[in-house]
């Protein structure tokens, strides 16, 4: 009927192909203009991630090689044992530094004067008398013999080792002293310094000494930690999600409560913090510092997280499914369980192990409840005093000794190494799972 | 129920359809001039005429192959539907009445050179005296019938069917006419049966007539008036 | 022919006391039974179906208004008209899917044999059991051939053992006519399969739990010619032992499968009659308008 209006309102035609040419010129120049504002984006934020990976590899690569020193230690039976009983408790209580301070200063006679002696003892580290006895406990029958055993240099001579101290510096400026050096330098040269991997990085809490700190503590706190996070969050975020989701029915309580969980989200992690320490401490009494109140105020802050992302992959199983179902007589719950859940699975824990990456890189919360102090040892359970990797680096960062910095960058490269395991881990999830209907 | 005068959502269809109706209308007008011709040819004796009849027939018979094939690519095509398909239909089975139309009005022109082409006596006035209004009966009907086809009018269809009867009682009374001469004066009876042939032709020209106001009627109606008594198409006819 | 027993005028939103039942009008009266609005038979010879004055809302909308309809036992019904003319709503009302749709709200009755299916005492569950549904768009489920026709049949607890469910399987996709095609492929995914092949497991799947009655929203739409031929046959052989509803877009399905044919505008029944009656000759200009496709 209107098809003759349409044909009057055709403008007249001109030669389309002359002006197309016009303005070709000017599109291709805006879109390479646009390709090139991409690519120095992109350059950019990749050059600053190079930067970062270098810098924090470049510092943390020489903490996982530890010095040690070989030093051919007597085990005067006189000092272990002088009665000969072998009893176990007289050898662990024994004085091995005396071994220690005797093999050295056989090394190096000519030192004299306590001073002196002193500074020459400090070259090694104060946990090399546990390492003796370690050994003596094991086999009693070293006793007697002398063995070449490899104990632990001290911090300073570790890192002088791995130059990260710098000899032109006037002496009163550097940790170390010139004769320390001229020692270090001898024990070179005899070829009794050797780097070994640093295990105990791996397997020691954390301590004020440099050469014997480890992550170890960190690390179970951060498992514990996150144990109790995702067996809290992630049946309750699926459960939360499958509810609002499906069955939830939709009004003014439930829009509320969506606008509630996205705000949820957004919140600053150390409001959770601040909550758990008023709720979980203060109100329930549970003991500070532990794993468990810690997963409690991460589960809090992964909730949201689960809950958006379960309700995203919910959503995204296309209702033809629902619809079989339903048309097949399956009662809702037998759709959500049979059908829906098994396809929205694999984007639930997706969601779920990025928001779990999330709560294991997170310090300020844990911080409010007290996970940031100083502890020595592994925690064995979930209420034990505990710390976590992040708050571990935090701490690190704050302590001046060389040792530390890199042992810091240590510690973040092993951390970023645990989030790209959990994100490959979830595209590993996605990719397998993933069903095409 | 009513015939939808909206267009097609798809415009060519209505565009094909026109086609197909023009094209039956003006089959049905070069129909109606042959028989015009040929009862005009016997009338005035004229054997030229009668010839062009007979030869303009082919064009008849061409345009119902034409027709036909437009057909057929048609109901290929659009699968026509409804008041779509009773059009179709009804146009296809009018073109094939209207062909024997054709046929009836040149069989007329062969009578009219039989009768007119030999050395012997043409025949009484009398002997002819019903083939003039029984020729008007038929050419009104047949121009009733293509009428009613053009304006889609169910009245008028119904007008050309009863028309048919008084044709028919025409014949009847003229056949006992002939019957009457042929026994009063048996040397008539060569030209009495030409005369018995055109009266014939024109009382088929008639029921054909009759038969394309009966597709109109289902076209129009969608009920088929065919086989029942002037009674019954009637009131199915003009039933609302 | 039986004599059905059929109220009328009964609200159904849940408010119906069932004790305080309208006395069951007579079969004469329901053969009177006369739409202000709908142009033919509402009425079948032997019903499976019967629906009275049913209205359905979207929220505001209007969306089906006093739609009467008996749907005959073994045969089957077509439903055509534009879209959005309400003829896949008032199938969903058929089985109940509409109640999925919280902004939903259906007045009218519907009586399944003698059951009112928006009695309170009709589990939603056993009703589609009962009336079956095949979908626009194949819709099998991401598991393997034989768990999709197994799962109706499994929540519905009605086989005991593996041997039986093997058997019924079988002859559920027997019946579909997939057999032969995927015998030896039993336990690949159902969505391995073509189109044309997945809609007939989604029949074989529906079929499984024996249902009364079958509908089927747009079956072929997304199928080829072939397939849809197949689909054609299919449903005419169903026909034996199953009432089925069909929408379709497609005049000439419906031309082709369909005993008697429903057309549907803006939410009216406007006309339902013998299938062959209303593509030849239409009584209301609406459905000649739109079958001949003069719409708009």
């Amino acid at each position: 009927m209107n098809k003759s209006d349409d044909s009057a309102a055709t403008p007249p035609r001109r030669d389309i192909k002359a002006l197309v040419n016009a303005g070709l010129k000017r599109r291709h120049a805006a879109e390479r203009r646009f390709r090139w504002y991409g690519l120095t984006a992109i350059s950019l934020g990749l050059a600053f991630v190079v930067l970062m990976f270098a810098n924090i590899i470049g510092k943390g690569y020489p903490a996982f090689w530890q010095t040690y020193i070989e030093l051919p230690i007597t085990f005067d039976a006189a000092v272990i044992d002088p009665a000969g009983t072998r009893d176990p408790e007289t050898l662990a209580n024994a004085d091995y530094a005396a071994l220690i301070r005797a093999s050295l200063r056989g090394l190096f006679p000519q030192v004299e004067g306590r001073r002196d002696l002193r500074a020459l003892y400090g070259l090694i580290s104060s946990n090399a008398p546990h390492r003796l006895r370690g050994e003596i406990l094991a086999d009693p029958a070293l006793i007697g013999t002398t063995q070449v055993i490899q104990v632990l240099a001290s911090a300073e001579v570790d890192t002088l080792v791995k130059g990260n101290i710098n000899r032109a510096l006037d002496e009163s400026l550097r940790p170390i002293s010139d004769q320390e050096i001229a020692w270090i330098d001898q024990l070179t040269a005899d070829g009794r310094l050797t780097k070994r991997f640093n295990t105990i990085l791996f397997s020691n809490g954390d301590s004020r000494e440099p050469e014997q700190a480890g992550i170890r503590g960190a690390l179970m706190g951060s498992f514990y930690t996150l144990l109790i996070t995702f067996l809290l969050s992630f049946p309750i975020g699926v459960a939360s999600a499958v509810y609002l989701e499906e069955f939830a029915p939709k009004n003014r309580w439930t829009d509320l409560i969506e606008v509630n969980i996205n705000n949820l989200a957004a919140v600053p992690s150390i409001v959770f913090g601040l909550l758990g320490l008023a709720v979980f401490i203060n109100f329930f009494g549970l003991p500070r510092s532990a794993p468990l109140v810690g997963g409690l105020v991460l589960s809090l802050m992964t909730l949201p997280v689960i809950i958006i992302a379960g309700r995203a992959a919910l959503t995204s199983v296309p209702p033809s499914i629902r619809e079989a179902a339903l048309g097949m007589g399956a009662s809702k719950l037998q759709m959500v369980s049979h059908h829906v859940l098994p396809l929205a699975m694999p984007g639930m824990l997706t969601g779920s192990i990025i928001g779990m990456a999330r709560a294991l890189g997170e310090s300020a919360p844990l911080l409010m409840i007290g996970m940031v102090a100083f502890i020595v040892d592994v925690p064995r359970g979930f209420t034990d005093p505990a710390t976590v990797l992040p708050v571990q680096i935090y701490l690190w960062a704050d302590l001046p000794e060389r040792a530390f910095v890199e042992r810091t960058s240590a510690a973040i490269m092993v951390l970023l190494g645990f989030m790209i395991l959990m994100n490959g881990l979830a595209i590993v999830l996605r990719k397998r799972f993933e069903r095409r209907w | 129920m009513p015939i939808s005068h909206d267009a097609h959502t798809v415009k060519q269809f209505d565009a094909q359809l026109a086609n197909l109706r023009n094209l039956v209308l003006e089959m049905g007008g070069l129909v109606e001039d042959q028989i015009k011709n040929a009862v005009k040819s016997l009338d005035d004796e004229d054997l030229t005429l009668a010839r062009e009849v007979i030869a303009r027939d082919q064009i008849i018979n061409g345009l119902q192959v034409k027709i036909d094939e437009d057909t057929i690519t048609l109901i290929a095509t659009r699968q026509p539907v409804g008041s779509d398909l009773r059009l179709i239909m009804s146009l296809s089975k009018a073109v094939t009445d209207l062909e024997r139309i054709g046929d009836e009005a040149e069989k007329i022109a062969r009578m009219t050179i039989k009768t007119y082409d030999v050395v012997s006596s043409p025949p009484s006035a009398k002997l002819l005296r019903d083939v003039t209004p029984m020729a008007k009966l038929a050419t009104d009907m047949l121009h009733g019938c293509l009428d009613a086809l053009a304006r889609v009018d169910v009245e008028m269809a119904v007008n050309v069917a009863r028309g048919d009867d008084n044709l028919d009682q025409e014949f009847q009374s003229a056949l006992r006419r002939l019957i009457t001469y042929m026994m009063e004066d048996p040397r008539t009876i060569g030209h009495a049966i030409s005369v018995l042939f055109i009266i014939k032709a024109l009382e088929r020209i008639g029921d054909h007539a009759k038969n394309i106001a009966e597709y109109i009627i289902y076209l129009v109606k969608g009920k088929d008036v065919r086989h029942v008594s002037m009674d019954t198409l009637e009131k199915d006819a003009l039933a609302e | 022919m039986n004599t059905t027993t059929i109220e009328t005028k009964t609200a159904l939103d849940g408010a119906v006391n069932p004790d305080v039942r309208e006395a069951p009008l007579s079969s004469a009266q329901i053969t009177d039974y006369d739409h202000r609005q709908t142009v033919g038979r509402i009425t079948a010879d032997n019903p499976k179906m019967a629906c009275r004055e049913v209205n359905v809302y979207y929220s505001e909308k209007h969306a089906l208004r006093q739609v009467s309809l008996d749907i005959g036992a073994n045969e089957v019904i077509a439903f055509i008209g534009p879209s959005g003319c309400g003829k896949s709503t008032f199938l969903r009302c058929l089985n109940r899917m509409n109640d999925t749709i919280v902004s939903c709200r259906i007045t009218g009755h519907i009586q399944l044999d003698q059951d009112n299916i928006y009695d309170k005492s009709i589990d939603v569950v056993q009703l589609r059991a009962r009336v079956g549904m095949v979908f626009q768009k194949p819709n099998p489920f991401p598991k393997s051939i034989y768990e999709n026709v197994a799962y109706g049949p499994r929540i519905h607890g009605m086989i005991n053992g593996k041997a039986e469910l093997d058997e019924l399987v079988y002859a559920s996709l027997e019946r579909a006519g997939l057999i032969k095609e995927v015998e030896k492929r039993m336990d690949e995914p159902g969505t391995s399969l073509s189109g044309g092949q997945q809609q007939r497991l989604c029949i074989a799947r529906a079929i499984a739990v024996n249902p009364e009655v079958i509908l089927m929203d747009e079956p072929c739409s997304a199928l080829d010619p072939i397939a849809t031929a197949k689909i054609e046959e299919l449903i005419d052989e169903l026909r034996e032992n199953y009432t089925i509803v069909i929408v379709t877009h497609s005049m000439q399905q419906a031309a082709r499968v369909s005993q008697r044919t429903a057309y549907f505008h803006l939410g009216d029944l406007i006309e339902v009659g013998e299938t062959d009656q209303i593509f030849t000759n239409p009584r209301h200009k609406l459905t000649e308008d739109y079958i001949t496709g003069r719409f708009g």
